[in-house]
């Protein structure tokens, strides 16, 4: 089998050859090739270089063409500043107000800031690596870019005080997610993660997810399947445990779950659901290779029976990681998966 | 008083403010509401965080609620209530991430804490300088990325240097709750803002 065989496999609670391994190797990829992160994020040659280059180097079943969570809003009018060494912050966000969302546009992923890099960086993944190996593209869920156009305390409160103003801010940050993901599935990702930091149950109550959130990842999740993705993948951090059971509604097919989330949980809220997850991303920088193969064949045995998993970190690998250690996990599923 | 700590606890700014002044007109004092309304609220807000249902936006309002009720009581200008100490917070250099330190401010003041607020993207010699010049207890920090973990551990032998040993460490947010406190050498990591307040608690009597 190839990556993309073995994931559809996972997906469908086929029998894979193995499990399959994602390191959510974005930023590492630039410190692995030397290249700064502040250069990375903003050339979509480099960043297709730097990732094969990771990808030669650990074989894992999925590259990524993503480059920080603040492609959409600086595209939409937000001003960043970028670092040599991080990823780049919002200087100024492009709304000041709820009361101003009516002069935004939708940005064309074609032009706008740093969309049309990433397209790049799908084009040339796409090309090295053809339906060998999951190509990953990412969009942001439409909440936390409504956080990142307005800045996450103004727009939680707006979502209180204004709710008509943030639905509407809501539904805008669908339509540029929207936009950019289908940009991306027609460049040649296999499938636009979706990213989605802002909903988690840490920063929202479910209550509130259901009613702001579910709907609209539902358009989300229906558009990309019927542009052609071959998977719908929502990334959610923090206990996710109070919304896992909205995920099947939302059409997703791969759950992120992250290192808080007992694996035992996540799988009774959604048996029918592959999960990836969910090796602490701290501990790629902090801990040894044997603590992270030990990590990983518990995670393997967990779902051994059910199938229907992708062994990977709960979050980010960061950028400064032991190689090491991604290593060792994707080695674990040569040895046990 | 019940419907001070209802609103509160409910996050409306506007009943809470609406309640503390049908109290004040019944004659009931500034410090009794603060005691049977605001810290009644906080302790049961605390106590729902405790049952695995924390999430920042209630808090963002139970603290805004908070906020405006202290506004009310205390117009800037006039005399703030008796603190039970000051609290330095900061989100260090390299991290603009500032929700989690400013949901933690809020709560800090609710619970009758100063806090000096040194902002996002703080260096570590301006947090030093702040503490050295407003607190003898604690210094709060936030972090969302790994790369302020250097900036975090290197902060208690400059401390040392300046002979602010004595300041308590606390660490807190979503990446370094990943690590322990001995690992970030500081001397607390809270899981929650509340877990932070109740390690500042329990060491306040003893460290002020």
């Amino acid at each position: 089998m190839n990556s993309i065989e073995r994931i559809k496999a996972a997906v469908n609670f086929e029998a894979p050859d193995r499990v399959p391994v994602i390191a959510q190797v974005f930023g590492h990829a630039a410190t692995l090739a030397g290249v700064a992160l502040g250069d990375y994020v903003q050339d979509g040659d480099l960043l297709a270089r730097c990732q094969i280059q990771a990808l030669a180097r650990y074989d894992y079943d999925a590259v990524f063409a993503l480059m920080d969570v603040n492609v959409e809003t600086e595209a939409v009018g937000s001003n960043l500043t970028y670092r040599a060494d991080q990823y780049p912050d919002v200087k100024s966000y492009a709304l000041s107000s709820g009361a101003d969302i009516d002069r935004l546009s939708v940005p064309n992923p074609h032009e706008a800031a740093r969309m049309p890099e990433l397209l790049k960086a799908v084009r040339r993944l796409r090309q090295e690596v053809g339906d060998d190996v999951l190509v990953v593209g990412c969009v942001l869920g439409p909440m936390t870019l409504a956080t990142q156009l307005l800045g996450i305390e103004t727009a939680l409160y707006l979502a209180i005080d204004e709710p008509e103003q943030f639905a509407s801010l809501m539904d805008f940050a669908t339509e540029v997610v929207i936009r950019f993901g289908i940009a991306q599935i027609e460049a040649g990702a296999h499938l636009p993660i979706v990213f989605d930091p802002s909903a988690s149950p840490a920063v929202i109550p479910r209550q509130f997810y259901r009613e702001f959130v579910l709907p609209r990842l539902e358009r989300v999740f229906a558009t990309f399947k019927r542009t052609g993705a071959v998977a719908n993948w929502l990334h959610t951090a923090g206990p996710t445990e109070p919304i896992l059971s909205f995920y099947p509604q939302a059409g997703v097919d791969i759950a992120n779950f992250d290192y808080c989330v007992d694996p035992l949980d996540a799988l009774k809220l959604i048996p029918q659901t592959c999960l990836d997850g969910n090796i602490k991303s701290l501990s790629f920088v902090e801990e040894t290779p044997e603590a992270i193969a030990d990590e990983s064949s518990k995670l393997l045995d967990q779902f051994a029976d059910r199938g229907g998993f992708i062994l990977s970190s709960g979050c980010e690998i960061p950028p400064e990681s032991k190689p090491e250690n991604v290593a060792a996990m994707v080695l674990a599923t040569r040895k046990n998966g | 008083m019940d419907l001070l700590v209802k609103a509160l606890l409910d996050g409306d700014q506007a009943q809470a403010i609406t309640a503390v002044k049908n109290l004040r007109d019944a004659g009931v004092g500034h410090a009794q509401i603060i005691l049977d309304g605001v810290e009644t609220a906080m302790v049961q807000l605390d106590a729902k965080c405790t049952v695995e249902e924390f999430n920042l936006l209630e808090i963002m309002l139970a603290g805004r609620a908070v906020m405006g009720v202290m506004k009310e009581l205390y117009p800037p200008g006039t005399h703030s209530p008796q603190t039970k100490g000051t609290v330095v917070v900061a989100s260090l250099e390299g991290d603009i991430h500032d929700l989690g330190k400013n949901v933690l401010k809020m709560i800090l003041t609710a619970k009758g804490y100063r806090v000096v607020d040194c902002g996002k993207d703080c260096p570590v010699e301006k947090l030093i300088d702040t503490a050295e010049q407003e607190t003898d207890l604690v210094i709060g920090i936030s972090g969302l990325l790994t790369s302020v973990i250097p900036h975090v551990r290197q902060l208690r032998e400059k401390m040392t240097e300046r002979d602010l040993g004595h300041i308590r460490i606390m660490a807190g947010g979503a990446t370094l709750k990943q690590a322990s406190a001995a690992s970030l050498n500081v001397d607390f990591v809270a899981e929650t803002a509340f877990d932070g307040v109740s390690y500042l608690e329990r060491i306040a009597g003893g460290a002020k």
